[in-house]
């Protein structure tokens, strides 16, 4: 009979190597059913026993939160594995206890490999793994898997624990909780509820208020009678332990500081890494030196780009004018390459590639230098005091680049509450293609300082979805906040061609956009910007074109602002896309690259156009970030919500700073 | 650490904060007070402010950023904490990163201006230190000062690039 084994450790160590040392080339490589999470299943012989590994998803606990754990968790429980392998990061034994204590409370005969014990050596850590295993109740062995070692030893134990009979954990939590979990344990063997389950898991699961095990309850027959006695047996350990999961968390990390005192000796000697540590993420330091590096991004992405983009502009200012009378139509030239042409808002649009590539250059240098995941445990911080959840973060940083990929990455969030604030917040961060509307304009006031323009406006958007995030936290949402662990990856010098890749591929797809979605939009603003209204024919007077008659027709509710219609008419059209918004004001102005920021410059005041792009910044996202909205949210109500309270809160931001503005500034 | 580099770095901490503290100064008062003077701490030579303390509250921030991170490399280094390597690396990789912007940025804006010269055009404006928004900043005279730290740091940078 084959003997079936479940590789499972956190990320990062080691466990691929370990399953391909098992297995060779005897492995199958594909997804989990329905899933888009990998799956790796192989097969090994030895002492004539055929045994099927299959290595579950890197994951930090056996909570339901995220895909990769719930898949782990299913494997397990549904599966019934033989043997489980839990592989842990010797060099980090603390933090990889934790999965090692959930696992033993699933009650399955359970091997721990205590992997990377060359590192731990070097680190001047010393494990007893003898007493380890004592301590545990499982056998523990030692391995070094790049070099094989302990890998004959792995093999003979996994057959040794599928022969022996049933492990008994030697993991006890403080009296409460065990008196709890047995009163829990005694109720399910009583109604006779799933008993396919270790009970004892079953009771610790109830106690942390699983949602999924819940329902599963529930289904049963009697289940609501048993779930209302649960609930009497956890009201009292809630009087006095407040929220169980999180109190479950802290029982777990007691158990590990007590073996860990018992079994590890030395003092970890502090690498390179862990002093550069010291200082990123220090308490008082770590975020000025964010904001400092965010500072140095931005200055680099524009001062780098601005020559490129300036050619840029140049050659669409020099193809447009050789490009008039090409067709033969007056019309159509005029649609396209006169003053007021598409070709002229699409030159703007695109002689921002450089930038878009500039700045993508510079992030991925910091995403590969390991700076981006500390700049997210920085911002977790904040994020946590604040009582929000930390794991917001990622999409907050993902919607730097595109607010859609920031939206659809908060599946990551666990409970549907933090899920949905962290949806409709996102449209607040600063995406590239408002970048590219706020370079243009902040080019025109604050040349010498464009990249601290930017940086505030960031830093402006950040703090207004926070704003935002803790008023639905207090009057919507009332619920607890998922907690975060987060593995801060080890520093790596960055690499020139991933930087040049990411680049191209970033630039390529501005590109694209520029030639699809914007050249469309600003056609359809052409058009209307040279059909008569009154007559609907042609006219090359655009101040009785369709597109002024909107204009003026809304300009009103924007008057305070102190916007002309042109303004009113971009902003519209900037729902299609943000890039729109740039495009549209140089076609309905009537200047090319070269001309705009003069042109804004003599027309405008910095403070009428920080307030602009404070609207920009604020206002309804994109059509596509919208449909992203509705199709994580499955719901209309919250597309309808992030549209009025964004246009609301920019309405109103603008008009406070265009009033601050006018009493600090006067004469402006 | 030594003790004359000790003396050194805490110099150049209080050189980074004193001109953060007027690129802050000048940020504020050019940005958002609408003040015409500027507070410049230098030598003038031809026109030119050397360093020219343009005005920029975010960059006077970063400035004062490096300083403090200087200072508190000392004080841990002081006390005998060995985390102070971490502090200084970061001070003086900041340091490097600023004294390279401030040389792009010279480069970028001369290119900006003689572009056009490419395909016989007049240059767009005229490029000289004196009408460059950044000139010889801060930046470029303190990352100076700050490169020969490298000898202090190589051992812990050829570390950190055995552990990569």
């Amino acid at each position: 009979m084959t003997v079936k084994v479940a590789l499972v450790g956190n990320p990062n160590v080691g466990k691929s190597v370990i399953f391909n040392n098992l297995t060779g080339s005897h492995q199958h490589i594909g997804n989990w059913p329905g899933k888009t999470v990998e799956k790796k299943e192989g097969i090994f012989e030895y002492n004539d026993k055929e045994v099927y590994v299959i290595d579950l998803p890197g994951i930090y606990s056996l909570t339901a939160y995220s895909v990769e754990e719930l898949i782990a968790r299913d494997y397990i429980i549904e599966e019934k594995p033989d043997v489980i392998v839990v592989i842990i990061d010797a060099s980090n034994i603390e933090r990889n206890l934790y999965l090692v204590l959930q696992v033993l409370e699933l009650g399955a005969k359970t091997l721990l490999v205590l992997n990377k014990m060359d590192l731990a050596e070097a680190s001047n850590l010393h494990i007893d793994a003898m007493e380890l295993g004592k301590l545990l109740g499982i056998p523990v062995i030692q391995t070094v898997a790049p070099k094989k070692i302990g890998m004959d030893e792995l093999r003979r134990k996994i057959l040794e624990i599928a022969k022996a009979k049933k492990q008994l954990t030697k993991i006890r939590y403080s009296s409460d909780f065990e008196e709890a979990i047995d009163r829990i344990t005694k109720l399910l063997e009583d109604y006779k509820l799933h008993e396919e389950y270790s009970r004892r898991w079953l009771a610790i699961k109830l106690l942390e208020g699983d949602k999924v095990i819940i329902e599963k309850i529930r289904k049963t027959a009697k289940g609501k009678e048993f779930l209302k006695r649960v609930e009497k047996i956890k009201e009292l350990l809630e009087q006095k332990y407040g929220n169980l999961e999180m109190a479950l968390i802290d029982e777990r990390y007691r158990v590990i500081k007590c073996i860990v005192e018992k079994v590890v000796k030395g003092e970890k000697t502090l690498t390179a890494s862990d002093y550069l540590d010291q200082a990123l993420l220090d308490k008082y330091l770590g975020i000025p030196i964010f904001i400092s590096i965010l500072w140095a991004m931005f200055q680099f992405t524009f001062i780098v780009s601005t020559p490129f983009s300036d050619i840029l502009g140049d050659f669409f200012t020099i193809l447009s004018e050789r490009m008039a009378g090409i067709t033969g139509f007056t019309r159509i030239d005029y649609l396209l390459f006169g003053e007021y042409g598409v070709l002229n808002g699409i030159g703007m649009v695109i002689s921002f590639v450089p930038l878009i590539m500039t700045l993508y250059f510079a992030m991925s240098l910091l995403e590969d230098f390991g700076y981006l995941a500390r700049a997210a445990f920085l911002m977790d911080k904040v994020m946590r005091k604040l009582g929000l959840t930390g794991r917001s973060i990622i999409p907050m940083i993902l919607g730097f680049g595109c607010n859609i990929a920031g939206v659809y990455s908060t599946r990551i969030i666990p409970t549907e509450e933090d899920r949905i604030i962290a949806i409709v917040t996102n449209p607040l961060m600063l995406c590239s293609a408002r970048l590219v509307v706020f370079t243009a304009i902040a080019t025109a006031f604050w040349s010498s300082a464009v990249g601290s323009i930017l940086l505030s406006l960031y830093i402006i958007g950040i703090v207004l979805a926070i704003l935002i995030a803790l008023m639905l936290k207090r009057f919507i949402f009332r619920g607890i906040t998922s907690p975060f662990i987060m593995e801060l990856p080890p520093y790596q010098m960055p690499s020139l061609k991933v930087a040049v890749t990411q680049m191209w591929i970033k630039g390529s797809l501005f590109f694209k956009k520029a030639g699809t979605i914007v050249f469309l939009g600003l056609l359809i603003v052409g058009f209307l910007a040279t059909t008569d209204a009154s007559t609907l024919s042609f006219t090359n007077d655009i101040e009785y074109s369709l597109v002024a008659v909107i204009g003026h027709k809304l300009q009103p509710i924007f008057t305070p602002l102190n916007w002309d219609w042109r303004l009113v008419v971009a902003i519209i059209f900037g729902f299609i896309a943000k890039e729109i918004v740039i495009g549209t004001t140089a076609m309905l102005y009537g200047v090319s690259e070269e001309e705009f920021s003069i042109f804004l410059a003599s027309h405008y005041d910095p403070v009428t156009m920080y307030a602009y792009m404070l609207f920009v910044l604020i206002y309804v996202p994109c059509i596509a970030t919208l449909a992203a909205v509705k199709h994580e949210t499955q719901s209309w109500k919250w597309v309808i919500f992030t549209i009025v309270y964004e246009t609301l809160l920019a309405y109103t931001i603008s008009l406070i700073i265009l009033f601050l503005g006018r009493i600090v500034f006067p004469g402006v | 650490m030594k003790k004359n580099i000790q003396y050194y770095e805490t110099f150049l901490g209080l050189l980074y904060i004193l001109y953060g503290i007027l690129q802050v100064y000048n940020g504020v008062t050019n940005w958002w007070l609408q003040g015409e003077k500027q507070i410049q701490l230098g030598i003038k030579i031809f026109e030119v402010w050397v360093p020219n303390t343009f005005p920029d509250p975010f960059s006077g921030f970063t400035l004062i950023t490096t300083g403090l991170l200087f200072l508190v490399a000392v004080y841990y280094s002081k006390q005998g904490f060995t985390k102070y390597i971490g502090y200084l690396f970061i001070a003086w990789l900041l340091a490097m990163i600023m004294l390279t912007l401030n040389i792009i940025e010279i480069i970028a804006s001369f290119l900006d201006a003689y572009y056009p010269l490419l395909y016989s055009e007049k240059p767009n404006f005229e490029w000289n230190l004196s009408t460059d928004t950044w000139g010889i900043a801060p930046h470029f005279i303190l990352g100076l000062l700050s490169s020969p730290l490298y000898f202090d740091l190589s051992n812990f940078i050829k570390e950190l690039m055995l552990k990569q």
